[in-house]
């Protein structure tokens, strides 16, 4: 009778257990700019398809994305499962919060799938590879065409001919001696280091990790000083403008020309017609610079149910799904198949992304990418912009991070 | 003394003593909850920020927990944000509360005479201080824009200026643009608190004055302000641990920029915190802040209690 008892007080706690088992829930985190975002419709394909799965996604908002990750992680509360960017690859890593993805990736399908080198390039700092990449953008010159022919200009392919075409593009329309339309729209809050950097790091030998103090290192950053305080080409609240700002002024005719991704072509085409087009960023000292902007997806070392986490992901950027994904982002997908029939940005943009992949480059896998991105070049680049340090310091304070 | 007699005085000693105990420890028993929360939620914070500041401890490596002694603090007082951040404190402070405060009274004095709809006026004049914070930022975010702000655009048909200012990017203005931003958000807790004191003051002393010839800046030096300074000391109080407390306006309108502009020593520390994950840091800063805080606020009360006396 005891034995009864037991047998069958074991087999409930099994069946319990079991129930358990089978409904996972994958908490998700991410950030998108688009409001109306189809993370729904994904979560709802995906649970059809893996009915013992919840996943609950969540927005989080960019300007404090990582510092919520890095905090979650730290309390013992971290998603099962975020979209991730390379910068924070190796601080991730040595937190131990991601969990490696190199077994899974073996027996996926969709592995084949995905664009040529994008694993290769995403693989983490120990050999191992945590990211799944879900989408990629490359940033290019966004210019208003009439107000180029208005005047006469061709595209700017040099650092010179940039200078001298921001110069002419500056002016003041009405006569009102005010200024009315600023060459580029530069961002000189955070996330504007891509800007700079494709005035600076195209120089032969200057990198981020080297030769940025070099005097053609100096030259790039000072190049940028002398837009703003000699030429007046940027507008005046340059120094703390983000993405915003940025897009706001390009779209209102407030700018001419600034620099982004394929991201906001859409929004831009919506506010202008025809009267945007894109080309590959300058040629500066002698090379070509620009941002190969990536986003991938992980596993979070601390996730309940780590197959679940790998199962939601890999559906992400899987074909079909991934078209689904960078419709909301608007960005490019990294399945190959749903490249091919691509045809949700018009094909000027395409075609500028394609033509500034050659040169395209990542931020270095470095524990100080963090701090370059979030607080020192933004914090630096204002104090060079409104005259409180020279070119210089700028670069030696940003060589200084990476050197430790 | 019969039985029933005895009986009863050490019923009465019993109940007497059970009173006496209940009296003792029913405060305690009733505070202590609230106690127990404040030092779990204050308290062990505090030790522990006080903890961290002695320890290398950067949050992306969590298993690094160096003993660094006064390392921290040594490098705080060796860094150049550490001193602009110091200054751009005090100004921001000694310029916010004051400016609060003057136009708190102002405002006060206004909703305390008779004129029609003054009840409205006086729930209107709230506003700013019922707004959240982020709410405000961002709404003085455009209206210090220098494309399509209204500030530049009231200022350039008044002719008083004849290009536009870029009131955040600038680093001349940037810190004045905050300072007018948190004086609008913050006045209205002053002409609140201002008006309470001043309706306590009975009617009598200003007709009084008023029959010995006394004139209306006699009454308001003599009567209105002695009767309004204990509720404005401990406004100012408050304030100015709320105002030193308090980098949300500051962190959404120009997250301490362009450059160290507009850095105090809360944002640096929690940008510190963070955004570098340097919590050894941060909170070596958060703690030097607070002792100079203290110094502050001792000072504060030993002047404000010699003045009530």
């Amino acid at each position: 009778m005891k034995l009864n008892r037991i047998t069958a007080l074991a087999s409930v706690l099994a069946l319990t257990a079991g129930a358990a088992s089978a409904e996972s829930t994958v908490r998700f985190w991410y950030h998108f700019d688009n409001a109306d975002n189809p993370m729904n419709d994904l979560v709802a394909a995906f649970e059809e398809q893996n009915p013992d799965i919840t996943v609950e996604a969540e927005n989080i908002p960019w300007n404090s994305y990582y510092d919520q990750l890095y905090t979650a992680v730290i309390g013992g509360n971290a998603p099962d499962a975020a979209m991730v960017k390379m910068f924070a690859q190796p601080r991730l890593v040595e937190m131990g919060a991601l969990q490696p993805i190199d077994d899974w990736l073996v027996e996926w399908d969709g592995a084949d799938g995905l664009q040529d080198n994008l694993l290769e390039l995403t693989a983490g700092p120990d050999g191992s590879q945590y990211y799944l990449p879900v989408q990629y953008v490359v940033l290019y010159l966004y210019y208003r065409p009439s107000m180029f022919e208005e005047l006469g200009l061709e595209v700017p392919t040099t650092c010179d001919e940039f200078r001298e075409v921001a110069n002419a593009l500056t002016r003041d329309t009405d006569g009102d001696g005010q200024t009315d339309t600023y060459g580029f729209g530069f961002r000189g809050a955070q996330g504007g280091h891509d800007h700079w950097a494709s005035f600076t790091l195209g120089a032969e030998g200057v990198s981020l990790t080297d030769g940025l103090t070099s005097e053609a290192g100096v030259a790039g950053t000072q190049f940028v000083a002398d837009l703003f305080q000699e030429d007046g080409v940027f507008p005046p609240s340059a120094p703390n403008d983000g993405f915003q700002e940025i897009i706001g002024a390009f779209k209102a005719g407030k700018t001419a020309m600034t620099i982004h991704h394929i991201g906001s072509a859409n929004g831009m085409v919506e506010a202008l017609g025809e009267d945007v087009n894109a080309a590959p960023v300058p040629e500066c000292n002698g090379g070509r610079w620009t941002a190969f902007g990536d986003e991938s997806t992980a596993v979070m070392a601390n996730a309940e149910d780590p197959e679940a986490a790998w199962k939601w992901i890999s559906f992400l950027s899987s074909e079909g799904n991934n078209t689904m994904f960078n419709e909301a982002t608007g960005q490019l997908p990294v399945v190959k198949a749903d490249s091919d029939g691509w045809s949700l940005h018009p094909q000027r943009f395409v075609q500028a992304t394609v033509d500034s992949l050659p040169f395209a480059e990542m931020l270095p896998s470095s524990n100080a990418t963090a701090d370059f991105v979030n607080t020192v070049w933004p914090t630096q680049m204002q104090r060079v912009l409104t005259g409180d340090i020279e070119a210089a310091e700028m670069n030696e304070a940003i060589a200084e991070i990476f050197a430790e | 003394m019969t039985d029933a007699t005895a009986t009863d005085v050490s019923r009465h000693d019993r109940q007497g003593r059970r009173a006496t105990l209940s009296r003792h420890v029913l405060p305690y028993a009733m505070l202590s909850p609230a106690v127990l929360v404040t030092l779990a939620i204050v308290f062990f914070p505090m030790v522990q920020t006080a903890w961290m500041s002695l320890h290398d401890y950067v949050l992306f490596r969590p298993n690094d927990f160096d003993w660094v002694g006064l390392e921290n603090f040594r490098t705080a007082l060796s860094d150049e944000v550490f001193w602009i951040s110091l200054r751009n404190t005090i100004i921001w402070m000694g310029t916010t509360i004051p400016a609060q405060l003057l136009l708190g009274l102002v405002t006060a004095l206004l909703l305390n005479q008779e004129f029609p709809w003054r009840p409205v006026a006086r729930a209107l004049i709230i506003i700013p201080w019922a707004l959240p914070s982020v709410v405000i930022a961002l709404m003085w975010v455009w209206i210090y824009d220098s494309n399509y702000g209204v500030a530049n655009e009231f200022l350039l048909r008044m002719g008083l200026i004849q290009q536009s200012i870029p009131w955040l990017a600038d680093p001349d203005y940037a810190l004045a643009s905050i300072i007018l931003t948190l004086t609008w958000q913050g006045f209205p807790f002053f002409a609140v608190m201002i008006l309470a004191g001043l309706q306590a003051i009975p009617r009598s002393y200003y007709e009084a004055a008023s029959i010995d010839g006394a004139s209306a800046w006699r009454q308001f030096w003599h009567i209105t302000l002695p009767g309004i300074a204990g509720v404005m000391m401990t406004a100012v109080l408050l304030r100015l641990i709320w105002v030193a407390n308090s980098f949300d306006v500051i962190f959404v309108m120009t997250g301490g920029g362009p450059g160290y502009a507009t850095h105090t020593l809360p944002l640096y520390a929690f940008i510190k915190a963070r955004t570098n994950l340097d919590f050894g840091y941060g909170s070596a800063i958060a703690v030097l802040f607070t002792m100079l805080l203290m110094v502050v606020v001792v000072f504060y009360l030993r002047r404000t209690g010699k003045a009530v006396s």
